[in-house]
């Protein structure tokens, strides 16, 4: 049903930009979340900065990932837990959908897990016969259309107003409105029922305490809570990086994840969630599984050169400052996981010949580190990626992607390094680019592989005098008067 | 299970059991001791949770006593109307500080009123008869176990006469909480938590619920409660 395909991404691109509903759409996002969460970083701690305690305990964490995981499992278990480590995505589907059978399960509510649509879990469900409802607002907008979530934590950002309205004229038979109170207001109504009548809820978890055996969810909407609290079952997805030692490590981290990815001091609800109901307790799951999920996170581990990428807490702050998401909207990305983050992570997991255009497309502007509440380098390690896609990797099995290309900058580096090169090649180059045709001065068409350049915007000429011919003859009289 | 452990374990390049538990689960001073911090300053945090519940759109009442608020409570609920059907319930929690509102009492036979049984175990038909009645009601009533000031943060432990659905499932909720369960900020929560046993669902709660999901836009009344209530109680 959802297709996402990574290498779409030039086509999908290419049409986004001339999107203008998804600019306005996305351009609250930016203005509203964006410039406001380095502002309350700031506050939080004006005299020194908290994103760097953040990377610290996350940093901690991934290191001994290993002592985390085991504690986590026997804590869970101590509690009446099920605790499954799924190596793969489809390990991880087909475990859920033995719960679901040996339950008789036949609707599932979900909280919003981004790790859900990584391993394809919906369609799975689906196939399987299962009514299979996303109980998130956005999450539910996306399904209603049929289509992926295009930002991790607002998923139907890219979506008007007005086309919100339509959508739930159309699907839930509601007149016609654009008033997002009114809308909301329909979306109650539909989900509740659902929720209230779910034999099993599946939720991703935004981490966990392995020390005292919780899984701890974030929502500002209660969907969770609902899915969490009212079915008999409870399955909670969960990555295995995204977990925390204790809980003074959740006081550094939830108060930067909520700030990075809404500008709030604290969500609504903040569950935390140690296996199923106790003998007392009138409500609650009645079983209750632990699905962590390895699905290519080990091999980025593995290599110290992007560990840092599973320090990721998945706010989606990076989205909101990205010049190229903000133009290209999150479907373009092809995967769960867009903007900056996914642009590394989904190359690591998916393949980075396949993913190639994921890192090539961001600008490397920086954006993205300054906003991460836990101070990912995310502009290094595309630049890594990149380097890996020139000269190959054998550990990331990366075919060298373009040989021309190669050769290409090796001679470019040469002229760079030969001043004498350098100076006949510019010469060169400026005769020959009177032979190009213009438009307001500016080079409208490259020849031969260079012409990709100017498939979308002009090049600007060199100029009639480089500026080292004018500097070798600039006027030094006035500095020695 | 373990072979992924013993993957995650050469990726690292560590040996198990080499005493690294000890630097993972290490706990600050300042993070052991700052639930310790004097209640000096508890009106200064009366004045943060009402600055910090307006944004949230928590509305905050301060009772001198369980009577009052009791009272309060009353007239709050003969107010409201119900969002789902048309007949008035409330469901609340069993527990000594709502049993001193005397709602029952107050109410009489306009309002029904509620209480999650208490009992060491439930049967399926128990289970059942409790989730259709926190269903059919309009208010859910509990109390607290803390009350963070910083934030204007309920912390609610679950447990024998807590259910977790009264304070989600019906349209408003109330929270009653003396004075006395007031703490500064959510780390000293966390270090009073981390010493205890905890049950198996800790929910904290920080206003109604809200969702910003169609245009970044604001609204309050998503799929929890769409209307809350606190009510400080002096003693």
């Amino acid at each position: 049903m959802l297709n996402q395909d990574p290498l779409k991404y030039r086509e999908l691109a290419a049409k986004a930009v001339q999107d203008k509903q998804l600019h306005k759409a996305l351009g609250k996002l930016r203005d509203k979340f964006g410039r406001n969460a380095v502002n309350l970083y700031n506050q939080l701690s004006p005299e020194h900065d908290p994103r760097q305690d953040a990377k610290a305990v996350r940093r901690k964490i991934v290191d001994n990932l290993d002592v985390v995981l085991e504690t986590l499992s026997t804590n869970i278990q101590a509690r009446g837990g099920h605790v499954h480590l799924a190596d793969t995505g489809e390990d991880a589907v087909k475990y859920c959908l033995n719960v679901a059978r040996r339950h008789e399960v036949s609707r599932v509510v979900k909280g919003k897990s981004m790790l859900s649509e990584e391993i394809h879990l919906n369609d799975a469900l689906e196939a399987a016969g299962i009514e299979t409802v996303e109980t998130d607002l956005g999450e539910y907008i996306v399904q209603l259309k049929g289509e992926a979530p295009s930002h991790i934590i607002a998923p139907a950002i890219h979506y008007t107003r007005e086309q919100v309205g339509e959508l739930f004229a159309e699907k839930l038979g509601e007149p016609y409105t654009d008033d997002p109170p009114t809308l909301t207001a329909m979306a109650r109504k539909a989900l509740r029922e659902k929720m209230l009548s779910a034999d099993m809820g599946i939720s991703g978890g935004n981490t966990a305490c392995a020390e005292t055996g919780h899984v701890t969810i974030v929502s500002n909407e209660g969907n969770i809570r609902m899915a969490t609290t009212m079915p008999r079952v409870h399955i909670v997805l969960l990555g295995i990086e995204k977990i925390a030692a204790t809980l003074e490590d959740h006081d550094i981290l939830l108060r930067m994840l909520t700030r990075a990815a809404a500008g709030q001091k604290i969500s609504t609800y903040v569950s935390y969630v140690g296996g199923p109901r106790l003998p007392g307790e009138p409500d609650g799951p009645e079983e209750f599984h632990l699905v962590l999920v390895d699905n290519g996170r080990s091999r980025i581990l593995a290599d110290p050169d992007f560990r840092e990428v599973l320090h990721c807490v998945r706010c989606g702050g990076c989205l909101n400052v990205c010049p190229v998401y903000m133009a290209i909207g999150g479907h373009s990305y092809g995967s769960p996981y867009c903007g900056p983050i996914g642009a590394v992570f989904t190359p690591l997991t998916q393949g980075i010949n396949t993913c190639h255009h994921l890192c090539q497309g961001e600008t490397l502007c920086g954006a993205c580190k300054q906003v991460c509440p836990v101070d990912n380098d995310l502009p290094r390690m595309l630049s890594l990626l990149r380097s890996k896609l020139a000269d190959g990797d054998k550990r990331w099995d990366v075919r060298p992607q373009s040989l021309p290309t190669k050769l290409a900058f090796g001679a470019w580096s040469v002229v760079m390094r030969h001043r004498g090169l350098y100076d006949a090649m510019s010469l060169l180059a400026e005769f020959c680019q009177r032979f190009l045709p213009r438009k307001n001065g500016w080079i409208r068409r490259l020849p031969g592989p260079l012409g990709g350049w100017t498939r979308g915007r002009d090049f600007p000429p060199l100029a009639k005098k480089s500026f080292a011919r004018r500097w070798a003859r600039r006027d030094t009289t006035r500095r020695d008067a | 299970m373990s072979r992924i452990i013993e993957r995650v374990r050469q990726a690292l390049g560590v040996q198990a059991k080499d005493g690294r538990d000890t630097l993972v689960f290490a706990k600050s001073d300042d993070f052991v001791h700052c639930a310790d911090a004097k209640a000096t300053e508890r009106d200064g945090w009366m004045e943060s949770i009402r600055m910090e519940a307006k944004a949230l759109n928590l509305q905050v009442h301060e009772c001198p006593d369980l009577d009052a608020c009791g009272e309060a409570i009353a007239s709050l609920a003969r107010e409201c109307d119900p969002e789902w059907g048309t007949v008035k319930q409330i469901m609340r929690w069993s527990d000594p500080i709502l049993d001193g509102l005397g709602l029952e009492g107050r109410l009489g036979t306009e309002i029904a009123v509620k209480s999650v049984p208490s009992a060491d175990s439930f049967s399926q038909f128990e289970r059942e008869e409790f989730r259709r009645e926190v269903i059919a009601s309009y208010i859910g009533i509990t109390t607290a176990d803390y009350l963070l000031a910083d934030t204007a943060s309920l912390v609610l432990l679950g447990g024998r006469g807590r259910a977790r659905s009264v304070s989600l499932v019906p349209s408003i909720h109330i929270a009653v909480v003396p004075r006395s369960r007031m703490l500064a900020s959510y780390r000293q929560m966390l270090s009073l938590l981390s010493a205890m046993d905890l049950p198996s669902n800790v929910s904290i709660i920080t206003g109604p619920s809200k969702t910003a999901d169609i245009e970044a836009t604001l609204v309050h009344g998503a799929h929890g409660p769409r209307e809350m209530h606190l009510f400080v109680v002096a003693c």
